[in-house]
Parts: C-alpha cells; structure tokens; sequence
C-alpha cells in the first residue's frame, strides 16, 4: 500500500524582489510565511513583505507505507495511546501533530514488536500529558476493561512523561484485582529524532510483559544515560526526577522492579514479592470522582497562612512539608507572629478536611515526633505520621479515598495502611 | 573544462571560538582531559518532514551500529548527550556568521530557522546536527570574475570519532555542538585552480572577523564536482589547498572513466594523500532536514543588523602594514597574527618594525628547531626584556638568540656579558682570530669569530672587519 501525501509548491516574490521557490509549510508564527527551500532549509518571510504568493500546484509525494502480518501464535498485548512523544509525528503537509498508532503504524516505526508479540493498538486520546484530568483516568480504567475482557496478556499505555507517575499510581488504586501487566511507557525525546528512547523503552516494556509473570501497574522507562538496560519500576513509589533526562524517573524508597535488556533478550527480577498473573482474577473498576478537590501546598520560609485558607473549600490538602514533615507552626520571637496564623488555619482545614503530611526532601519517611513543630502538627489533625510516600503519590491515594466517599475517620486510618504497595514497612539502608 | 560540462563548487567549515552553538560548555576541542563520561548508544532511522526516510539515513539504519561517547565534563555537559534540550543560540557565533554575510555581501535571513539535519553515523548524538541558513545570494570577487555565494549558515559541529570497530564506533564529544560556519558558492568554479583560490579567499574573510578558531583542523573544506553525465560528487578532507587542483583533476578522470563504464552514483567521497579518493557514504538528499521544534525563530532585527560592524579584511589589513611600517608582504602576513605588535613598535622605536616581527614570528620557531624548546614557552614579557635592549642598545641583534634561549630555560643572565664591544675591541678580536687561522674561507673565519664574540659584535660589522683583515 502506498499511502500518499500532498504539498503545495508556491513561489513567493517580496517586496525587494527577492524570489523563492518551496514547498509551502505550516509557519510557526502568523505573521510569517515558511517555504522548504529545495536545499531543505526552511525560509521564513514576513507576509507584509511578501508581495506576491503564486500557487505553482500540488506536488504528490507517495508516502511508503508498509503492511505487516501478525504472528498469531505470539502473547497477544494491547498498545493504548494517551499521547507523549512515544509515537508523535509532526504530518508537515498539514501542520498537525499525528499520532502513529495503529498496529501497521506502529509495527512500521518499531517492526521488532512484531516479532515479540501480537499487537492491538489504538489511541485513546491525544494529549500532552499535564492535562491529564481524574475524568481521563476513568477513560482509561474503562479502556483498560474492555481490552482485558478480549484477552490480553499484557498492556502497554503511552503516555507523556510529566505526570505519567500520578497516572500510574491512580490506575494501582482503580483497577483491584488486575490479573495482568499494564506498562506505562514514555520517552524524553521524541520518536522524530534518532536518538529516541521511546523505542526501546516500548521494547522492553513488551519483553517484561512476555517474559515475566508479574501482574499490576508499573512503568518502563531507560535505567540510565545508556540505551542498554531499561527499568521497570513500582506504579505508586517513582517519581519523575529529572527533566530532560532518560533516566529522569527513579523508585523512591522501594526497589525497582525489574531490568530489562532487550539486546541480550533478558529480563531481570529485582523483587521476588510481587504479583503474579491470575487469569481467574475478577478486575474491579473503582472510579476516581472528577469532582473531588485535593490540593497540594508546600511548606517554605516565609510561608503565610491565607496559602492554606485558599483551600478550605477543598475534599483534601496534602502538604509537602519540609525535613521529617514540618512547617512553621511556632512563634519564636517579633517576626514569627504569622507561624500562629499558620498554625490556626491548619487546625481548622484538618476538622473539615483530611490533610496528609508528605515530605519534600522526596526520599524518607515522614516522622512527627522529632521535633516541636511535628507534634503541634499532629496535634492540630494532621495525618500520614510515618508515611513513605511522595507527595504524587499521597495526592492520588487520597483523592482516590474521598472519591470512594470514605469518611475523615476511615481515611485518617487507611492513609496509614498499605493497600496496594504504595507504603513501605522498611526503606532498605 | 567546459567541454566535458565541469561543474564545481565549495564548502567551507570554519570552527568559531567561544563557547558551544547551544550550551556554555567551552571550545575545548582536543580537550586533553581524560574522558570521566561514557555512554552507550543507538539510533534509528526516522522520516524526514515529507515523509520518506533519507537515503543517506537508510544506509546507516542497515549497518545497526552501537555508538559509544566518551565525554569530559571540562567541555561537554548533557546537551551534547542529548540529556537535555538545547540552550538559546549563541550570540556571539550569531553576530560571526552575520559579520561573515557581510563580508560576501550577502542577503540575510531575518527569521533565522534552526533544522535538523538527519546524520545517523553517530557523529552527532541525538541523530541530527543542527543548522541555521544565515545568509543566501552573496557574491565573491575572484580572478576569474565573480562567484555567486548560495549560503553561509550557522551549525553544529560533529563529535570526533576515535575508533570504528565495526559494530561499534567510538566517539569523543569535546567536538561536538562547537559553532561551525558554512560558506557554499555555487557550482560555477572553473577548475581546479579556481577552485583553489575560491577555498583560499573563503578562508581568509572568515579569519577577518577575529572571531573564528585558529589552528590545524578548525577550517575544512568540502569540494562538489560534477561533469556532464554524472552526479555530483562531494570531495573531504583536504589536509591542504595546495592538494586541490590535483584532485580536482583526478576526480574528473574518475567520473569519466565511471560514466564510461556506466557505474554513476552520486555520494560523499573521502580524499587520499595521493589526490585520489575513496567512497564515504551515499549523498544525503534534502530529505534529511526538519525543523528544530526545541528552539524559537531567532528573530534578527533592523537594530542588530545595524549593530554588526564589517570588520577589514585581512588581506587589506596586511596591505596597510605593509605600508606603514615598510614590511615586505610575508611579514605583513606575519603581522596579522601578532596582535601586540602595534603596540611593540611605538614603545620600541628604535627597533625596526621588521626586526619586531621577524623575532615575534621566527625566535620561537628558532628555539624550537635548535633547542627543542616548546614555541609558546617565550612570554610576551620576555619579548619586551629582548626589545628593550635591543633598544636601548645595550645588545645587538646577533645577541638575541643567545638571551632568548636563557629566557626560556630560566637560566640566569646578565646582559653586560653580552655588552657591544667597542670598535677597537673588535678589530682586535678579528685580527686575532684571523692571524690564528691563516688561509681559511671566509665562512669558517666568520663562524670563528662569531662564537668568540657570544653576540657582543654586529654581525655585518665583524664581516666588514673579517673581509678587510683576511
């Protein structure tokens, strides 16, 4: 099949008489003209300049475009698109950014999948990954459903790399009782470049799926700087900790769950307590409520207290607070007269409200007992005394409890109680 | 040539000094460091904006090559490992490729696109090297008439690569992203002589605008040849200028020959010290080039335009040297690459401008040759110790060397040691020495008495004294 693509060729005279010749291309900016010149530098003209647009006719360019037969008797797995850079490409004939997900598509990009496994691939939206709202998580958990009741052994979810780890940790809580694999994989530079790690990171994530009998969430992304190994790592305990680099996600107090090297064809288990695939496992779908307000405010010199009374409309407030899990809560002398303020809005949100200490140093469990401020904290209602959590983490589990209606009593108890491996006992030294 | 339809032109690479074109890591190429980063990579092949997937591109993908980057931390940071997204474009390679467009006199681009240019053999480590058209339409006067300049752009340059293996290729980065200027002509250079001369003007209007790299490997030229019936052909890796006509020559008979037997192709060929070549890589197509989406149009407004001052050329530069300080055109050229030289001649001015240059220029090369001393080893400060008695007359020119070597060893002198002998004194000298040694040639006389006098005699002085006593 040969998939064609049609661009105009136009010839742009400006006012000093200058002459070029292109393929017109989407412009970057309103006010300009942008031709590919034939050397295949792309020119940028001020449209007031340019005098004269003569439309020279379309060019047709035939786009090759291969079919791929499947190999049926390979472990059947679902590719779902969000979005991100896995499978982006910019179509420069329309200017839209395209998603290449169809399994011809796909298997065309990335045509070692098709010797791995059998892919039914489809995209579930198109989006950059910070939009991601509570309604799109539904989206996805419902997806999800459809495609383990067709049979799947496995799920690989595409998804943009900024909030890829909250997504994660709401399908763990959502999805009880998974009987099977579902990947999230994403890449820090796109699928456009050479130097992609999209397509290893989707590698791997099929392997792990092939050959392990793990079960529940997880993510897949490059262990380091290197395109050999990638790492599977825990749905509720990674957080994003770079910005730009491949390795940029990190578990966070849990070990990761596995190292993948799709070049030597092995994978690697690092944790031996997890869970195993259950084909008579009922998959139960608990919604989020994308009506819950959860908000997140952080602790920091200087703080005041109307940044808290911002969130007493709000279901819940997590606050990232400083050390073991502080805030400025004392008045020590003339200028700490605000710490009281802070002190009183917090008892208040707490009577109305679940607020959950996390700490922003992002390795190490919150402890309240320490010092002063920890127990004036405790004192004033606020819970998650001894939790391991990012604050990501934290955010998600308790918008999912109040979505779940739980009231401040049964959650004050569950935030305290590990329900699908997003609080370790022990942080190994 | 025009028989057989001779088509030529150039590309000229010149490294600009400064920092990288899209980080802060500095100019460190050859960083003598020892690499403390080392990564491993892949690349893929991937569509260019109209879809297809360049030849060039496909021809690596076959090869399914591991890159491996050695990196010092002294000269690249993680934009070179493609860690992180590319800064804003440096300004100061900016404002060279916009002085380098005035110079040629060329239109310039007023929204200034980064593209990437697909390269998959590793050279660059995300898979595309980045390049801005700066300039189009400018013109060059040569002694052939005048030769059309096509573009002046603005890149990166590529990483170096230290070892093929085959499967694996080795790669140091301190190279790579250091901004590079390409001046292309277009294909109307007669021969190869031409062709010669065109790379030699080239160079020297990028080396006007103080701002470029200086040294071995920091210009490169790349040379398209075509003739009726062929494709084009582009020629790497000139060690030498003097090289081109030659292998101008012996392409063409190539080309000939293959048109002959039928085997045309057009692709990248790699020059051999012997003037021959041998085959690179197939010729990249347009397809290869994309937009840069990480970084912003740089916008060039009527104000920056303005603000650009055309520096002179150096060849005008050498010309005015030449007359005012009475230098013969070699050490005007000298000249050039002596910025305290000015300065020298105004503080010196009993000294011969010539004799200042001739000892800029040449001592540290005598030192090296005769005592194996490095040629950076004399300081500017040690010049002026040498000027200053030369000055002040305190020792004569036949004295300089002997100083310069102490200077550099830092072996104590005193200059009285090397105190002119009074007239009288070195009559004595010469007859002594000529009485000693009746019948020698004048030569050896000379020698002989040279060395006796350690550089307290004039040399013509004692020549006169020698011809008249022997």
């Amino acid at each position: 099949m040969v998939d064609v693509l049609q661009v105009e060729e136009v010839e742009i005279i400006t006012k000093k008489g200058e002459q070029f010749k292109g393929i017109l291309l989407p412009s970057p900016d309103p006010k300009i003209i942008t031709i590919k010149l034939k050397s295949g530098y792309n020119i940028n003209i001020d449209k007031k300049y340019a005098t004269n647009i003569k439309k020279l006719g379309k060019i047709t360019i035939p786009r090759q475009k291969r079919e791929f037969t499947q190999d049926p008797s390979l472990p059947k797995i679902a590719i779902l698109h969000t979005g991100g850079t896995v499978a982006a490409e910019v179509d420069y004939a329309t200017g839209a950014v395209t998603t290449r997900f169809t399994p011809d598509e796909l298997i065309g990009k990335f045509p070692e999948l098709s010797s791995l496994v059998n892919i039914d691939s489809r995209l579930m939206s198109n989006m950059w990954s910070g939009d991601m709202r509570f309604a799109h998580y539904n989206k996805m958990a419902k997806e999800i459903e459809l495609e383990i009741k067709k049979g799947v052994e496995g799920i690989i979810i595409t998804h943009g790399t900024d909030t890829m780890h909250y997504t994660a940790a709401a399908l763990s809580f959502m999805l009880q009782d998974l009987p099977i694999p579902i990947i999230l994989v994403g890449s820090q530079r796109s699928s456009d470049r050479g130097s992609t790690d999209a397509f290893l990171n989707l590698v791997s994530a099929a392997l792990f799926i092939v050959k392990t009998d793990f079960a529940g969430v997880a993510l897949c992304m490059h262990e380091n700087a290197n395109d050999d190994d990638c790492i599977i790592l825990p749905s509720l305990k990674s957080k994003k900790l770079h910005a730009s680099r491949r390795d940029a996600f990190k578990a966070v107090n849990a070990k990761p769950i596995a190292r993948v090297n799709y070049a030597e064809n092995l994978v690697q288990m690092l944790v031996q307590d997890h869970k195993r695939r259950d084909r008579n496992a009922q998959l139960k779908l608990l919604m989020m409520d994308p009506l819950i307000k959860v908000g997140i405010v952080r602790a920091h010199p200087n703080l005041f207290a109307v940044e808290l009374a911002a969130y007493k409309s709000f279901d819940g407030l997590i606050i990232e607070g400083t050390g073991l899990g502080h805030m400025s809560v004392s008045k020590i002398d003339d200028v700490t007269v605000e710490n009281e303020k802070i002190l009183l809005e917090v008892t208040k949100l707490a009577k109305k409200m679940p607020v959950v200490m996390t700490s922003q140093t992002v390795f190490g469990r919150v402890n309240m007992n320490i010092y002063s401020y920890g127990r004036k904290l405790q004192a004033a209602g606020v819970i998650g005394n001894y939790n391991d959590m990012t604050t990501e983490t934290a955010f998600i589990k308790l918008a999912f409890l109040l979505s779940q209606k739980k009231s401040l009593e049964e959650i004050r108890v569950l935030m305290g109680e590990n329900m699908h491996g997003e609080l370790s006992k022990r942080i190994l030294p | 040539m025009n028989n057989i339809g001779f088509k030529a032109g150039v590309e000229i690479h010149q490294q600009v000094d400064g920092h990288k074109l899209f980080c802060s890591c500095p100019c460190l190429v050859n960083d003598d460091n020892i690499p403390d980063v080392f990564v491993n990579r892949k690349l893929r092949v991937v569509s260019g904006e109209t879809g297809r997937v360049d030849q060039a591109a496909a021809f690596e993908m076959q090869r399914d090559r591991k890159f491996v980057y050695q990196a010092c931390s002294s000269s690249s940071c993680l934009v070179e490992l493609d860690e992180e997204p590319p800064h804003a474009v440096n300004k100061h390679a900016l404002e060279a490729a916009l002085q380098v467009c005035l110079l040629l006199k060329c239109k310039i681009v007023r929204h200034v696109q980064f593209m990437r240019k697909t390269v998959v053999d590793g050279s660059n480590v995300s898979g595309f090297q980045r390049t801005a058209l700066v300039g189009y339409d400018g013109v060059l006067q040569t002694s052939k008439g005048l030769v059309k300049i096509d573009s002046v752009c603005l890149e990166e340059e590529s990483a170096k690569k230290v070892e093929d293996r085959g499967h694996e290729v080795i790669y140091r980065l301190d190279r790579l992203g250091v901004p590079l200027i390409e001046v292309a002509t277009d294909a109307s250079l007669q021969d190869g002589v031409h062709v010669q001369e065109v790379a030699g003007l080239i160079g020297m209007i990028l080396r006007s605008t103080d701002k470029m790299r200086r040294g071995l490997g920091t210009i490169r030229q790349d040379i398209n040849v075509s003739i009726h019936g062929h494709p084009r052909v582009e020629l790497k890796g000139f060690q030498d200028l003097r090289s081109i006509p030659k292998t101008v020559e012996v392409e063409v008979k190539r080309q000939q020959e293959s048109v002959k037997a039928g085997h045309i192709a057009g692709e990248v060929r790699k020059v051999n010290p012997d003037f021959s070549s041998t085959f690179l890589r197939p010729m990249p197509g347009a397809d290869r080039m994309y937009p840069e989406t990480d970084i912003p149009l740089v916008h060039l407004s009527d104000e920056l335009l303005k603000s650009i001052v055309v520096p002179e050329l150096l060849t005008e530069k050498a010309l005015k040297l030449e007359k005012k300080f009475k230098l013969s055109p070699e050490l005007a050229r000298e000249v050039l690459d002596i910025p305290e030289f000015e300065k020298m001649t105004l503080t010196f001015n009993n000294i011969h401008p010539s004799i200042i240059v001739r000892t800029l220029a040449e001592l540290p090369k005598e030192l090296n040759t005769r005592f194996g001393i490095e040629p950076t080893t004399l300081k500017t400060s040690d010049f002026e110790t040498i000027f200053k008695a030369l000055n002040e007359k305190k020792i004569v020119q036949s004295a300089v060397i002997d100083i310069a070597y102490k200077l550099a060893k830092k072996e104590d002198f005193n200059f009285l040691d090397y105190e002119v002998m009074s007239d009288e004194d070195l009559e004595r000298v010469v007859k002594e020495i000529v009485a000693q040694h009746k019948g020698a040639p004048f030569g050896a006389l000379m020698g002989e008495v040279m060395r006796t006098l350690k550089g307290k005699g004039d040399g013509k002085k004692v020549a006169d004294l020698v011809k008249k006593f022997s």
